[in-house]
């Protein structure tokens, strides 16, 4: 059973503050999508609840425990920066998941990325942005944990790129799976999603079934969306 | 851990072999110079190999804390601990990697250095000088070397904690402020000062009951069990030191970090 | 498919499959891919997709057979029913559309009488 509670969760730095009193509760079989402008805190709600970074106050409960590496185990978390060892080809990235994460499904990698043609021996630093965005979800997507978290995995990619990312994420979908999209990207995404989440400067402007929405706004999420936050 | 240690080899093997490899350039051309371009080598490699090796285990460390590829890192789920311990190990491991090389460079330029002024290589000499050393006639022997090999490690050791430690500081504590590398050695030197504050203090109190022990033998030199006796409250002092670091870091690295 | 993201995705599926079963698309009694792979196929959540079989579940146009899938009604009558119900929406849209523009009944069955034959068809 997977679950992802978030309670009155605040992240403050020196100057701002990116995260303001949030509270979330996300249940298995759906897929959310965490929305809102670049600095709206989506990246640093799920650093914090990958465990990059540490909340100034509030909890974050996991499969009912609290933040520690151990619940890195349930987490599978796609950063939007180019994280990968740039020395490293694409298999050894693959060996790395491998040894690091017992849930990590070897095969099922190779045969997302032979589908979307990444070769095992191309070198990290030589791949092109769309490249490295497929790569960087399939290797998100090929744990078979509890929680996705993708920040970001349509930026920077071109169209059919983005087709084959979203396909990769349809078919990683399990009843027993919470995934976490965050993005800016509202049209190509809310398709996907059950739930969305606007966040607005680090606070919680929204939290609803998106389909629920669509029905009493006579909008579409990205409408919606472009009411809230303007045309940026 | 030995995943973790893997990967942090793996990681720098690459470098590790193109510095090896000049390295190997510089002395086959220095070897053309004669003698004195093997002497030289061993100099300017000894200095390059330490430079190399101390700017290493600093970035291994702080290319995790500061650089978007330390994700790969702190997104397993290994324990603060583990992953500093790891990185300690890893720089210990490397340190003796690296004085093996240098020892192997000794051996051929030693060599070389022997035939090239004509003298033959004698190796009952050898033996006979590493049997003096054996059996104390030179005044120390393999027991001194393995003492003083000991206390060297056991600084090293305190030496990386220390560095580690400063740079969880401020990637913990203080990750808010710019100027991270200079604050890190700001920190660096803050935590020594503590230390030898500390260690100080200890000496004081242990040193009139040490004095009391007898650590020179009748010849009037000291024995390896006397160095021992007489290293043994600094080196206990740099392994608490080192443990207590490591602790500290963890605990950062486990609770407060920022990355 | 292309979907209009203004109008819940649920009623567009749902309204596509009533029109593939009206127009002998899909057949009688023929299977339905899982959610899963259905979601796959449209690039939709799957969620929307079992909400999309339970609501014509609901409506009798399509079953379950425990273990086995989702199928089509066999039932002629239900079909009919459907094509009727369809059929109705359209002709309400139409006349209110018409009077809007300021048709009487009579005007709207001359026109559809004159205009029939030379309609564009939308394929």
């Amino acid at each position: 059973m997977s679950r992802l509670i978030i309670n009155e969760l605040t992240k403050k730095y020196y100057n701002k503050i990116a995260l303001r009193n949030v509270s979330l509760n996300f249940e298995q079989g759906k897929i959310y999508g965490l929305l809102g402008p670049n600095g709206s805190g989506k990246t640093t709600l799920m650093k914090v609840v990958a465990g990059l970074h540490k909340q100034t106050s509030g909890h974050v409960l996991i499969n009912d425990q609290d933040l520690s590496y151990k619940t890195k185990t349930y987490v599978s978390y796609m950063p939007t920066e180019n994280y990968l060892y740039p020395s490293f080809k694409v298999v050894d990235i693959l060996k790395f998941y491998k040894d690091m994460y017992k849930d990590f499904r070897y095969e099922y990698a190779l045969d997302l990325l032979n589908s979307i043609n990444v070769k095992l021996d191309y070198k990290i630093s030589n791949l092109s942005s769309g490249e490295t965005a497929k790569l960087k979800t399939v290797i998100a997507l090929s744990r078979d944990a509890d929680i996705y978290l993708l920040d970001e995995p349509l930026n920077g990619v071109d169209v059919l790129a983005r087709d084959t990312i979203m396909d990769i994420i349809t078919k990683s979908y399990g009843e027993n799976k919470i995934i976490i999209i965050s993005t800016h990207l509202v049209s190509e995404i809310e398709k996907l999603l059950d739930t969305v989440v606007f966040l607005k400067e680090g606070a919680v402007e929204l939290f609803c079934d998106a389909e629920e929405l669509r029905q009493e706004r006579q909008m579409s999420v990205e409408g919606i969306y472009k009411e809230v936050f303007g045309n940026d | 851990m030995i995943s973790l240690i893997k990967y942090e080899f793996i990681r720098k093997y690459k470098l590790a072999s193109m510095i090896l490899i000049t390295m190997l350039a510089l002395n086959l051309f220095l070897l053309t110079k004669g003698a004195g371009g093997s002497m030289s080598f061993l100099v300017v490699s000894l200095l390059a190999l330490f430079v190399f090796y101390l700017a290493d285990i600093i970035k291994m460390y702080s290319d995790d804390l500061n650089k978007k590829t330390g994700y790969m890192l702190f997104m397993t789920p290994n324990s603060g601990y583990k992953i500093i311990s790891s990185k300690l190990l890893t720089a210990v491991i490397e340190g003796f990697a690296l004085l093996l090389v240098y020892f192997i460079f000794i051996l051929i330029n030693g060599t070389y250095i022997i035939i090239s002024t004509g003298n033959e290589i004698d190796y009952s000499q050898i033996i006979k000088a590493v049997d003096n050393l054996l059996s104390g006639s030179l005044g120390f022997n393999l027991g001194h070397v393995l003492v003083f090999l000991l206390a060297a490690l056991a600084f090293l050791i305190a030496f990386i904690t220390t560095v580690y430690t400063a740079m969880t500081i401020r990637k913990s504590i203080f990750s808010e402020i710019k100027f991270g590398g200079l604050f890190s050695f700001i920190i660096f030197l803050l935590i020594n000062w503590l230390l030898s504050f500390l260690s100080s203090k200890f000496y004081d109190i242990i040193t009139p009951y040490y004095n009391t022990v007898d650590t020179i033998s009748g010849t009037g030199r000291v024995s390896a069990g006397g160095l021992a006796m007489i290293l043994l409250p600094m080196i206990a002092v740099l392994i608490i030191q080192a443990v207590a670091l490591t602790g500290i870091s963890g605990y950062l690295l486990e609770k407060k970090i920022n990355l | 498919m292309e979907f209009n993201n203004n109008i819940p995705i649920y009623l567009q599926v749902m309204e596509r499959i009533k029109q593939d079963i009206v127009s002998g698309k899909l057949k009688p009694g023929e299977k339905m891919p899982s959610s899963r792979d259905y979601s796959y196929e449209l690039g939709i959540n799957f969620n929307t997709v079992a909400r999309v079989y339970k609501e014509l579940e609901n409506e009798k146009i399509l079953f379950t057979k425990r273990g086995l899938g989702t199928f089509i009604t066999e039932s002629k009558e239900q079909i009919e029913d459907l094509r009727y119900a369809m059929a109705k929406n359209l002709i309400a849209t139409f006349v209110e559309g018409m009077e809007q523009l300021g048709y009487s009944k009579k005007d709207m069955i001359k026109f559809i009488e004159i205009q029939y034959n030379n309609i564009e068809r939308i394929e």
